[in-house]
């Protein structure tokens, strides 16, 4: 890995109950990239996801992310130093948020800054009003999530995860629990955070948004990828049928 | 609902008073007499070769008794605090367990002459300093049986604190132990029960008084025929055959000949007085005392054992489980005898130690309970949200984890509060005078239940209602969070 990869994935497979979920997935992720992962229902993409904070351990190849490698067979309880340190360096967006609900927007956000890095009440309080105001939420900052949107509740929730400096956010299918009509304020900050240079993948259904935003795409069906390159080259000019089919074309 | 309650009971208890005893009991062919079996050896106890069988000197009385009026004893069993309200609800014809005759209960029942009487032993510690009579015991402990005539002449005595025992043995245990300067009962008692122990020694007797057989007042015709009986058993040497049988025959019970004299004696002169609702209060104040730090040992207590469970190894876990089975499945009542008495030779605590201690490590294992469901009512991704911001297993139970879970279990843990608090009248049977044993206690010296039991009940609901509408409030609450 050189310096400007921030994730790296070589061999991934992953066996779920019985099942393999991944088959051999290879890709990486220079500094500052998007990625974007597409695929139908049932692919793969929230577990390979989660594969790369190791909330879903896989069993099989090798995942190196922010300087630190993950192996099959780890565990929460030995392993747990490790994984925390580098859950500490990647973010990590929910479908459905799971946001703090006993914590105002504002402590949620300066949760982990103040008990995981150690930051004092004012500093942490100051970084979680910097981002809230970046996701245009600095006047819900002394609310409780059950009174927001849910379009809100998810921008609260890429503010807790910046909140940590992540050196890669992971957002796994962040529009897809919202009303129709609040996609378009997550994605948004999405596209903000991608012109602002922040490295992410994101697993995600939204076609139009991937073409506009990613800088790479990979198209995942039955646990191998199907194609890969840039949204020009996966998304205008398909050259497999499973990607055909995801894009509605004949 | 208190109103039908009472109805019930002033009809009830009008209805068992009938001038015509001795006729019902002729038709029914029974002498029904009432007496406690947990008064032990030699009284009217269970049959140790054959537990299905009471015996003792009190039955073999009452089986001449019944035989001489033509009639069949029938033994029914009575805690022996209450068995002159039972008496008296008709719940037995006649009382022959031990009562001894002060004027209190003559005021409120009949007696015939006495079958047996008795002197009042001091009993103490064989390492004791000299000790000849109460006055020798200013400002010390001494324990006796509620509602005895020992325990009125402790009250009678300046200086000394009476502690209250139901059963016969402890008092002696807690002499033993220490936790007593000195037992004042029956010589019968004293005799039997602690003068056996070789460390206990009688320094000697306080008064003396009788035993006699109560019958309700409004049937003399059934007092006239019982005291008969008893006056032909003691003419022709019956009864002094039972007593000698039960090794209870000594001198004094030669002038046991003497007719019955129906004194002159106050008739319902006891009213609840200032003293005794000074008195409520205390043991009010006891029992918010006792409920409150039972609690919280409960809430703090049930939080480790939930962590131990959740974050714990193996033997960690089964450990917690078998501790929860054990305290949810046996009786409070069970678990503070065994600590308090069945302890006392390893850990000498405090009567009110032990009972905070006992309903507290109780109560533990709810509200372990109550956690585990609350845990368990938070949803995965909160701990997968907390895991992904790089935060460890023990902060996220901390921080995100346990202040949900506490929410979700708030109203059962107001709802234990309450149950707490009525669950505290069981650690009376260790000595501990909160509201309900100072209702019993009240109850004796104002020759009456009704009004020490609605005050009783007045004080419990007065402490128990804010908490009720508390978990309400908090079940409130708690809805719109988690919609």
């Amino acid at each position: 890995m050189n310096d400007g990869t921030v994730v790296s994935v070589q061999a991934l497979h992953t066996r779920l109950g019985g099942t393999d979920v991944l088959r051999g997935v290879d890709f990486s992720v220079e500094r500052g990239q998007v990625l974007a992962i597409v695929g139908p229902s049932g692919s793969g993409k929230t577990t390979l996801l989660r594969a790369l904070n190791y909330l879903t351990p896989f069993t099989g190849g090798e995942v190196a992310i922010a300087g630190y490698r993950l192996r099959p067979g780890m565990s929460e309880r030995r392993d747990a130093t490790l994984l925390r340190t580098i859950r500490r360096r990647v973010g990590m967006v929910f479908q459905s948020f799971h946001l703090f609900p006993h914590m105002t927007a504002a402590g949620n956000v300066m949760e982990a800054p103040r008990h995981v890095l150690g930051l004092d009440p004012a500093h942490a309080r100051a970084r979680a009003a910097a981002l809230l105001e970046r996701v245009g939420l600095a006047s819900h900052a002394d609310v409780h999530p059950h009174t927001l949107s849910g379009g809100q509740q998810q921008r609260v929730a890429i503010a807790r995860a910046l909140a940590m400096e992540p050196d890669v956010l992971l957002l796994d299918e962040p529009t897809s629990a919202l009303d129709p009509r609040l996609v378009g304020e997550v994605l948004a900050v999405v596209a903000d955070l991608a012109a602002g240079g922040q490295t992410m993948i994101i697993v995600t259904h939204e076609i139009t948004f991937a073409r506009r935003v990613a800088h790479h795409v990979v198209v995942l069906a039955e646990g191998s990828i199907a194609e890969r390159g840039t949204p020009a080259e996966v998304l205008d000019r398909p050259r497999t049928a499973a990607t055909r089919a995801l894009l509605g074309m004949p | 609902m208190l109103a039908l309650v009472l109805c019930v009971l002033i009809y009830r208890a009008h209805t068992a008073a009938a001038d015509d005893g001795l006729a019902r009991a002729h038709a029914r062919g029974t002498l029904r007499w009432g007496a406690d079996i947990q008064g032990g050896e030699p009284y009217a106890f269970q049959d140790p070769h054959d537990r299905t069988r009471i015996i003792g000197f009190e039955v073999d009385i009452a089986d001449a008794l019944a035989r001489r009026l033509g009639l069949r004893a029938e033994f029914v069993q009575n805690d022996w605090l209450t068995l002159v309200p039972s008496l008296e609800r008709g719940d037995f014809d006649v009382i022959l367990n031990g009562l001894e005759v002060t004027p209190a209960r003559r005021a409120r029942i009949a007696f015939t002459r006495p079958y047996y009487r008795f002197t009042e032993t001091l009993v103490v510690r064989g390492d004791a300093p000299a000790v000849h009579g109460l006055t020798d015991l200013h400002g010390q402990r001494v324990g006796t049986l509620g509602g005895s005539l020992a325990f009125d002449l402790l009250k009678d005595t300046p200086g000394i604190e009476a502690v209250l025992y139901e059963g016969v043995e402890e008092p002696y245990i807690d002499l033993e132990e220490g936790r007593l300067a000195a037992v004042l009962l029956d010589n019968i008692i004293a005799t039997r029960y602690g003068l056996t122990r070789p460390a206990l020694r009688m320094a000697g007797t306080v008064g003396e008084g009788a035993y006699a057989i109560g019958v309700r007042r409004d049937e003399p015709d059934l007092l006239r025929a019982v005291d008969l009986a008893l006056a032909g058993m003691i003419d022709d040497g019956e009864l002094r055959t039972i007593l000698t049988r039960w090794q209870l025959w000594d001198e004094r019970q030669s002038t046991l000949g003497a007719a019955l004299t129906l004194g002159t004696e106050p008739v319902g002169g006891a009213h609840l007085t200032l003293t005794h609702i000074a008195l409520f209060l205390r043991a009010t104040g006891f029992t918010v005392v006792i409920s409150t730090l039972a609690m919280a040992l409960a809430v703090a207590g049930g939080l480790l054992l939930s962590i131990a469970r959740r974050s714990g190894g193996r033997c960690a876990r089964a450990a917690v489980a078998t501790y929860i089975e054990v305290f949810r499945g046996t009786p409070v009542l069970l678990q503070l005898y065994v600590l308090y008495y069945g302890l006392a030779s390893v850990l000498r605590l405090s009567a009110f130690t032990a009972a905070v201690a006992g309903l507290g490590l109780n109560y533990a294992a709810y509200e372990a309970e109550l956690y585990r469901a609350g845990i368990e009512a938070i949803p995965v991704g909160q701990t997968e949200a907390a895991l992904s911001l790089g935060m460890s297993h023990a902060l996220t139970l901390r921080r995100i984890v346990l202040p949900q879970a506490f929410r979700v279990a708030l109203p059962g843990i107001a709802n234990d509060f309450i149950a707490l608090l009525k669950d505290s009248s069981l650690v009376s049977v260790i000595t501990v005078v909160e509201l309900t044993k100072q209702m019993t206690i009240t109850a004796v010296d104002v020759r009456g239940w009704l009004i020490p039991g609605v005050l009783c009940a007045t004080l419990y609901l007065a402490l128990s209602y804010p908490l009720s509408r508390l978990a309400r409030r908090l079940e409130q609450r708690l809805t719109p969070a988690t919609a």
